[in-house]
Order: structure tokens, then sequence, then C-alpha cells
């Protein structure tokens, strides 16, 4: 009961920190780029004024499916991301948690990729083909160095790989090279995931007017781009708390509580700008066949050496 | 068989108005999966009639009109339009005059093509490269601003010379900044050649060197297709034919959408070549004739010629005849845009989807420019385009 009142607690938690990393992200990525940039409470402007406009549901678009998606979306993605942070603030490992938030991820991708293609719209038509072949490129490797990390720690549920640090006081990641290659694997697909520059070919602004999200306004964008803010977060904050616990360094008392959780937000923003925020600064849009070709090459070959690793326990 | 069963082609349309073409041009594109299979471009969504409402006006308002048409290459439409009229009127510009006009026509050439790569790296995905080329641009805007009064439409061209003189502080000023910008020049030039852009730009829109010769396609388009030509060499005006040895023209033989962008960043090292040969030659003496516009004006007899000029996009022809009575009887304008328009189909059939912005852009369109009259019958709903044969009927009945 406890665990699920701290769950729900969560709820508006990651609803703000989600969003306001998405400022500081804009706001890096404006200076970067010699501009000004909005202010850092951006993203909830335009949730709050995006929420105030009117609806509208093209008529060739599906309705039923058309309207809900954009709600399963944030749910999921919010859902996402709160359990590793309810389960890092109550300190209770649930079995197999991690399978959870990675379905809970990709069920919110496959949410805005299917509202988008049942609007009717041929732009958003060719992003779903776009977004799928994507999903198929970067979710294996994902996957596949997931499994590698609960080879090495012989648990599916997220605290107890966090737990594992504490213990030992170590980073996961600095502990074995099969652990290091699957964090560059993860932290790799993290781009692709999140829809950014060089691999935002699924929603191109310029090619196909943001694909999926090319019908959609009013609360329904709001609940798309909240969705995509929250499953950005949730992945960073994923990979912070499998790979990178910076907490475990200080071990005792200091590794958990009310400190340590500032410090895994703060470990948690510095994995965004620098998987988010730096790749779509310094890179050009890529092709969908130059991306699948880097995904199946690249990330593929070393999540399964990571595997190959951790069942030679290297 | 298999193929057809597998894959019916899907129609696109992409424009008029559409956030990756910055003007309205409609593209019709069938695509079968990602492939581009069949193209129908069409134009006509911003015919403003400038040509017919020249014939209205005076010859120092159209002077003023033929500015308009293009707000990236406004010098070039006045440079062409005076060149014609001192032609028929049998006006000679001083040298410092001409010297002018070829200062202004240079960084206008800089300002154009800094803005057409900071179009191609946002059309590509590269929004920083984007910021920090037109950042320089900044600059070239600024050097306007100081000398003409204005960043876009300068109205430095008058008849028989130019409007503003340049001062020995200015000189320098521009001095400095071209030092400042050949800096950053260098840097986008480096940038241009990440693998991320070269991916995006190589083997795109290839147009081949005998397409580009049919279809006669000018400026950096041709260039790009190894197409020597350059209204600047071959048929030199205004002070052109003194700087011919601080300029070469830049040749390339790939033909693609990366060809068209580097011959752009090396026309920008030889424009700032050729603003540092004439602030270093620039003679003395009066910028325009002394005697009023209007004086001039009523001067000019009736007559017509062909005057040509190579704005930053490429060949620009104006025929102007004129009636002896201060005004015209007939100005026909050929942009750029409207023979390189042509080209975008044999380029954009192969290529993928993501390649159409990217390849319309690297022809650098300018649709207000090019747009010729549609006539559309709205009971009808039908549009019909004005072609050359039916025009030359109107006009041989009048």
């Amino acid at each position: 009961m406890n665990t699920i009142a701290i769950l729900l607690a969560m709820v508006p938690v990651v609803f703000f920190i989600s969003l306001l990393f998405e400022g500081i992200d804009r706001k890096i990525h404006a200076r970067m780029q010699k501009r000004i940039g909005p202010p850092i409470i951006q993203p909830f402007y335009d949730f709050i004024k995006l929420f105030n406009k009117e609806r509208i549901v093209p008529v060739t678009a599906s309705s039923g499916i058309f309207t809900a998606t954009p709600i399963i979306a944030a749910a999921a993605a919010i859902l996402g991301a709160s359990i590793p942070l309810a389960s890092l603030t109550a300190e209770t490992s649930v079995v197999g948690d991690l399978i959870l938030i990675l379905y809970l991820l990709a069920m919110s991708s496959v949410m805005v990729m299917v509202g988008g293609s049942s609007s009717g719209n041929p732009y958003g038509a060719i992003g779903f083909s776009r977004k799928m072949t994507m999903l198929i490129a970067y979710e294996m490797p994902m996957l596949i160095s997931i499994v590698s990390v609960s080879l090495n720690c012989f648990s599916l549920a997220y605290y107890d790989i966090v737990s594992t640090q504490i213990r030992t006081k170590s980073l996961l990641a600095f502990t074995r090279p099969s652990m290091a290659v699957a964090a560059i694997t993860f932290l790799l697909c993290i781009p692709a995931t999140a829809d950014v520059v060089p691999f935002d070919i699924s929603e191109a602004k310029t090619e196909i007017i943001h694909g999926p999200l090319v019908e959609y306004g009013g609360p329904y964008l709001a609940l798309v781009k909240l969705a995509k803010a929250a499953s950005n977060f949730a992945l960073t904050f994923l990979a912070m708390g499998l790979f990178f616990h910076l907490p475990a360094l200080l071990g005792g008392y200091a590794s958990v509580g009310l400190g340590a959780i500032c410090l895994c937000l703060v470990t948690t923003l510095i994995l965004l700008l620098l998987t988010i925020t730096v790749p779509r600064t310094i890179f050009a849009r890529l092709k969908i066949g130059q991306a699948f070709k880097f995904y199946w090459l690249i990330p593929l070959a070393s999540s399964i050496m990571a595997v190959v690793l951790s069942i030679l326990e290297l | 068989m298999v193929d057809k069963m597998d894959y019916t082609p899907l129609r696109i349309p992409l424009g008029p108005v559409h956030p990756a073409l910055k003007e309205p041009i409609s593209f019709r594109v069938t695509v079968r999966k990602e492939e581009i299979v069949d193209v129908d471009v069409q134009l006509g969504h911003v015919h403003r009639g400038i040509e017919s409402l020249a014939e209205s006006r005076n010859l120092i308002q159209t002077l003023y009109l033929v500015e308009r048409i293009c707000g990236i290459c406004s010098h070039s439409h006045t440079t062409c339009f005076t060149q014609a009229l001192e032609e028929i009127g049998g006006i000679k510009p001083s040298w410092r005059a001409l010297y002018l006009r070829t200062l202004i026509f240079e960084l206008e050439r800089m300002h154009s093509h800094l803005f057409l790569l900071g179009i191609m790296a946002y059309e590509i995905g590269f929004d920083t490269l984007f910021m920090f080329t037109w950042h320089a641009r900044e600059n070239v805007l600024d050097l306007f601003e100081e000398i003409t009064g204005n960043r876009i439409h300068h109205s430095m061209n008058t008849i028989g010379g130019v409007r503003w003189d340049l001062s020995l502080h200015m000189v320098e000023k521009i001095n400095d900044s071209l030092k400042e910008m050949e800096k950053s020049i260098k840097y986008i030039e480096e940038v241009f050649q990440d693998k991320t852009v070269e991916e995006r730009l190589c083997g795109v829109g290839v147009l081949g060197y005998n397409e580009a010769r049919e279809l006669c396609v000018v400026g950096p388009t041709a260039r790009g297709s190894g197409v020597s030509m350059d209204i600047r060499r071959d048929y030199p005006y205004a002070a052109y034919s003194e700087l011919k040895e601080s300029f070469s023209v830049v040749l390339r033989n790939s033909a693609d959408a990366c060809a068209r962008t580097e011959v752009r960043i090396f026309e920008l090292f030889e424009s700032i070549n050729i603003i540092r040969t004439i602030l270093d030659k620039l003679p003395n003496g009066a910028i325009s004739t002394g005697i009023s516009v209007l004086k001039l004006m009523s001067k000019i007899p009736e007559g017509e010629t062909v005057s040509i000029v190579e704005a930053p996009r490429g060949e620009l022809l104006y025929f102007v005849k004129t009636n002896g009575k201060e005004g015209l009887l007939r100005l026909k304008v050929r942009t750029p845009t409207i023979p390189n328009v042509l080209g975008l189909k044999p380029m954009l059939i192969g290529c993928e989807i993501a390649d159409i912005p990217v390849t319309a852009a690297s022809i650098d369109p300018c649709m207000a420019c090019a747009n010729r009259i549609t006539v559309i019958n709205q009971d009808k709903g039908e549009a019909r385009v004005i072609n050359w044969e039916n025009l030359r009927r109107r006009g041989k009945k009048q």
C-alpha cells in the first residue's frame, strides 16, 4: 500500500522534473548555438498554453484512436519514469520492474506513432513507417544491453541493481568491461529513443512536418510533448540508476535518502545533456537507411559483445 | 509484377505551404516506399504582375519597383535595369560609381550565399550550423546598413551612378569586417565537411553535365555540374572588366547538392578577394553625373536593349523597351530561378523523400522572382497557365 502511495506521489514530481529538464536542455542547446534561448520554464508555459487551446480532430482521423493515444502515451511515459524514481525513494525492489519500465517506454512511442498514423495524413503514415524502422533498429541493442546487466547482477529488478552498486561502492559501468560496453550501448540508444537529431527521422520537421505530430494540436499536442519529455527523463534516469548510481560511491547513509536522490537527479541531468542536447547540437539529421545501418552495425554488435562478456564473467 | 503488388505508389503533396519550402511552390511527388518515381513541379502561387505594373510607371518608379522583385538580390535587379537605361540613354557612369556598384554586388553575393548555406544546413536538420552561418551573414547586413542606410533594399543604384559614397573610415571598417567574415567562413567550410553533412549532401540531386546544358541551368547550379559559365567573366559589366585577375570561376564536377554547396562556399572567398581589390583600387571621382535624375530620365530616348548580370543565383536577364516619354513599353525579366527550377525534376527522380528539401534548396530557388501568369477560373475550378506560345500570340494581337 505504502509503495503505491509513493508511486502516485511521484507522478507530479515526474511531471515537474521532466518539463524542467526539457527547459534546461533547450536553454543550453540555444547557448551552444549562440542564441539567447527561451526561459527555463518555457515548457510549462507551452504546456499551459496548449491546454487552453481548442481541440481539433481532423475529419479524416479515426477519432477514438486519435484522441486516446496521446493520453495513453503520456500516462505510460510518466508511469515509466515514476517506477524507478519510486523504487529508489521507497528502497524496495519489485521483481521484473525493468521489463515493465522498458515496455511502458516503448508503449509511449508506439502510441504516438499509432495516433499520428490514424490522423489520415500521408505525413503521419510516412512518420509511422520511419518510426517503426527506427524502433526495430534501436530497441534490440537496448534490450540486449539490459539483458547483459541482469546477467551480471542476477536480477531484473531496478533497485537490486542499484543496491548492488551501493553494496560494492562502485558504479556498475566501471566494474567490468562487459558493463562498460553495455553502458555505452544503452547511451547510444537514447538519442534515437528520444527522437533527436541525428535520429529525429520520424519527426523530421523540414522533410515530413513532424511526421506523426502533424495533425495534433491543443491539449493533444501538449500531452504528446509531455510524453516525450517524461520518456526522455525516464530513459536517462534508468541509465543513471543502472550504470552510474553516483551516491553509491559515498557509501553508508549518504547513499540513500533525499540527498542521494538529488544527486541522482543531477547525474540524470548531466546524462540527459550528454546524450540528448549535445548530439542534437553537433550533428545533421541522418537518412533512415543510414541510421538503421548505424544501429545494426555498432550498438547491436556491442550489445551482443556485452552479453558474451557477461556470460564469460568478465 | 511482384514489385507492383508490393508497393502501390503513394502521392504526396509537398507545398505550396510546407516548412521546408521558404516560398510557395508545389511538388506533387509520387513515391514507392521512400523512392521518388515522379515529380510534378507547379509554380504560380505568388505571381505579382510586376512586369505589367512597370509598364504603367515612369523609369525612376520602375527602378524602385524592380528592386522589390527579390529581397535577396535586390541590387542585381537594379544594376541590370540601370545598365539597360544607361545603354539606351548613352550615359556613362564614372569608374568610381561602377566600382561601388560592384562592391555592393559582391557583398550581396556573400549575403545571398551565406543565406543559402544556412538554409541548406537547416534542411538537413543541422540547426547549429544554420545559426552560425546566419551569424556570419549579419556582418554583411551591418555593412549594408552603414554604407547605404538599408539592410535589404539598398537603393544604391541610380541612373548614371550610385547614390552613396564610401568614406575612408568606411573602407577600413569593411576591411575589418572582411577579416572577421573570412575567419567565420573558414570555420563554416570546415563544419560543412562534417561526416553527417557529407552523407546528406553527397550523391543527392545529381544533374549531369549534359542535362545541365540541355536545360540551360545557370549560376552556381550550372557551375556545380561542371558547366563553365559566369557572366562576370564572359560578358563583363560594371567594373568586372578591370577585376578579371582578382577572381576565378569555381567549378565542381560531381554535380550533386554537395558540389553546389561547395561552389557557393568557395565563391564566398572569391567575393572577399574581389572586394579587397575594389577597396585597394577604388578610383577617385564623382559617384554620379551631377544632373538630376528626373532630367536624365526625360532625356532617355525610345529604344530597346538586353542587359545581363550574374546575380548570386545565376544569370539575370532584362529586356527593356523604353517609349521615349519617361516610361516603358515592355519590361521582361528572366530571373535565374526560371531555368534552374526546371532542373529539379531530373534531380529529384530516384532520390528519397528525405532528399526533397535539400535538393530543392540546393538550387537556391526564389519563387516570387520566378512566377508567371496562372489564370484561375473560379467557377469551373480549373487553373490554366499561360505559356510562351499563348503570350506571343497575345503580344502579336496588340
